[in-house]
């Protein structure tokens, strides 16, 4: 009570700052947006024009009609959800085993699983690129999905969830009933799981969607190209085509705003559950 | 518990509970060996050679590790690394504590929006987000410099081209990208907190600062755990920032040890030399991630 009503002229301030705060953050990606539908001369016009009057939409028209931008879309699209279905499943499983089971080996695996959260990727890279290359496995769905498909964080984010998530009993009364004990991860820690599942899902998607380094490396034609390579590529290309990059960003963020939104509140859980209680 | 094992019963099933947790964690440490810890031993043995790609590795032993520490760019690269770090955890953690002190203010309106808004920088593909930084810090036609000289009549400052302020672009974006990632961490380990705590605090006649020494630090320890584990990890492996936004320069000040890895390895096609590089940062990482779990008692909570 006391904390509500006690100085307005605190609630001021704070919403001051909070909403200021909003604005920093959010103003690169509205600026963005609104230059996105500006004519290449008014993009740095000054003083800046905060919405796009008259807004035109040739510079998605141009992308889309003179760039392969659809190729890169899908290509990155397909990767993205293709490693991650890899990794939620193989993450789920391990993790549920990992909190659930005992058996010998377990902690030495997940001692050694959990200091490798502190391996550079930039320590990996050149071996991976070599063994990727050697093994002449350059094809781009598979190497592009190859760095994100064993994720130890997401051992240790299911991990951490699963404990707290699936009580013991549960399964005891499964196996009671002659459930398998592939069964019982099917159909009843799976379920319980939902939560970190979703957390995973959007971690791993975004990791892949929106790397560059390793497509970088790994990808040569620009017929394979993912979207952040387009990207760049648009931008190093000939004269700075700002208004084609600007509008590729706006239509590359889709995806991972749709997937974030869609399942934000699983994220934001699952992130923060092996944090506060570990 | 225990399972009637009648002689029908396949073998599987009569050992399957014993069994089942190593068929469920196999498929992960097979690709997790196959594309994580072969690739460590393969850079142990790369570091030991010389070699641009072609032909046979050449064996020489410890010479990458001592060109390296005799080359003066990997000094740099180390130097600036060192100051992303410092500065990610003096000033983009407490700033991140900050924030979430306040969106923990009680009745406070709009705060999953606030915290969505302030996460979504992390969501965006860092090109994009380099990209527009890029434009915002443009010399001449920038938005920066343009506010700059519309308010103070002085906006000349080179952000990208000169050392100082292309250090102080990278750390710039690095607060706009991180710190509302780091606040929603602090804000859940806030709201664990109980308010009893709070209310007894101020009974017993604690002021705000007070309060947040004496309940709201020690009740964020496991979050504060977590946060400055993985802000000292993650910092000290920079990368994105600067290969984005300056491309290391000008000249090297903004090159990072990571970057500088990627440099070597794939411009240059010193892959042995990457490698040791590499080897290095991550000798570094480790003892760094240990001392400060050490530090911050994170070992303690694990089993």
């Amino acid at each position: 009570m006391k904390a509500t009503t006690r100085v307005t002229g605190g609630r001021v301030l704070l919403y001051g700052f909070l909403i200021s705060l909003l604005l920093v953050f959010a103003l690169p990606l509205l600026w963005a947006l609104s230059a996105s539908f500006k004519d290449r001369a008014d993009i740095f016009s000054y003083p800046p024009q905060p919405l796009p009057i008259p807004a035109v939409l040739d510079n998605y028209r141009t992308l889309l009609a003179e760039q392969p931008f659809w190729s890169w879309f899908v290509t990155s699209t397909l990767v993205a959800l293709l490693s991650t279905t890899i990794a939620v499943g193989l993450c789920a499983l391990a993790g549920f085993a990992f909190a659930k089971y005992r058996f010998r080996g377990k902690n030495v695996l997940f001692n050694i699983m959990f200091s490798s959260l502190a391996v550079p990727f930039a320590v990996i890279v050149v071996p991976l690129f070599i063994m990727i290359a050697k093994a002449r496995l350059t094809e781009p769905y598979f190497a592009l999905v190859v760095p994100w498909v064993a994720p130890a964080f997401g051992i240790f984010m299911m991990r951490q969830f699963a404990e707290q998530a699936i009580p013991d009993a549960l399964l005891d009364a499964a196996r009671m009933d002659g459930c398998t004990e592939f069964g019982l991860f099917r159909r009843v820690v799976l379920p319980l799981l939902r939560p970190a599942l979703g957390a995973l899902a959007v971690w791993s998607f975004l990791n892949s969607y929106n790397s560059l380094i390793w497509p970088l490396i790994v990808i040569s034609e620009p017929g394979d190209y993912t979207l952040p390579l387009g990207i760049q590529a648009l931008f190093g290309a000939t004269g700075r085509q700002y208004d084609l990059v600007l509008a590729a960003s706006v239509l590359a963020a889709v995806p991972s705003l749709l997937v974030f939104f869609l399942l934000r509140k699983q994220l934001l859980e699952g992130l923060t559950a092996g944090a506060v209680k570990s | 518990m225990t399972r009637t094992s009648s002689s029908t019963e396949s073998w599987w099933s009569r050992h399957q509970v014993r069994l089942a947790p190593y068929v469920f964690v196999s498929p992960f440490f097979l690709l997790y060996g196959l594309f994580f810890v072969v690739p460590i031993l393969v850079g142990l043995y790369l570091s030991g050679t010389e070699w641009a790609g072609l032909g046979a590795p050449q064996w020489v032993g410890l010479r990458n590790y001592q060109d390296l520490l005799a080359d003066r760019s990997f000094w740099t690269a180390v130097g600036n690394t060192g100051i992303y770090v410092v500065f990610t955890m003096c000033v983009v953690v407490p700033v991140a504590l900050l924030i979430a002190q306040a969106l923990n203010a009680r009745g406070l309106r709009g705060r999953d929006m606030f915290r969505l808004a302030y996460f979504m920088p992390v969501v965006i593909s860092p090109i994009v987000i380099t990209l527009v930084f890029g434009l915002f810090f443009e010399r001449e036609f920038g938005i920066v410099n343009g506010v700059l000289r519309a308010t103070f009549g002085f906006g000349g400052i080179d952000w990208l081209g000169d050392p100082l302020w292309a250090k102080v672009s990278v750390a710039l974006l690095v607060i706009w990208r991180w710190t509302g990632y780091l606040t929603i961490f602090f804000l859940a380990g806030l709201q664990n907190v109980p308010r009893e705590l709070y209310e007894a605090a101020a009974i017993d006649g604690a002021g705000p600062v007070r309060r947040f020494v004496d309940v709201t630090l020690p009740s964020l320890r496991p979050v504060t755990a977590f946060i400055g584990v993985t802000v000292l990890v993650n910092s000290a492996q920079i990368f994105e920032e600067p290969f984005l936004l300056t491309q290391g320069g000008p000249g090297e000040s903004t090159l990072s040890v990571a970057m500088f890895i990627y440099r070597a390895g794939f411009q240059r096609q010193q892959l042995g030399y990457a490698a040791a590089a590499g080897v290095l940062l991550f000798a570094v990482v480790l003892v760094l991630g240990l001392l400060a779990n050490r530090a911050f008692g994170v070992g303690r909570d694990h089993r």
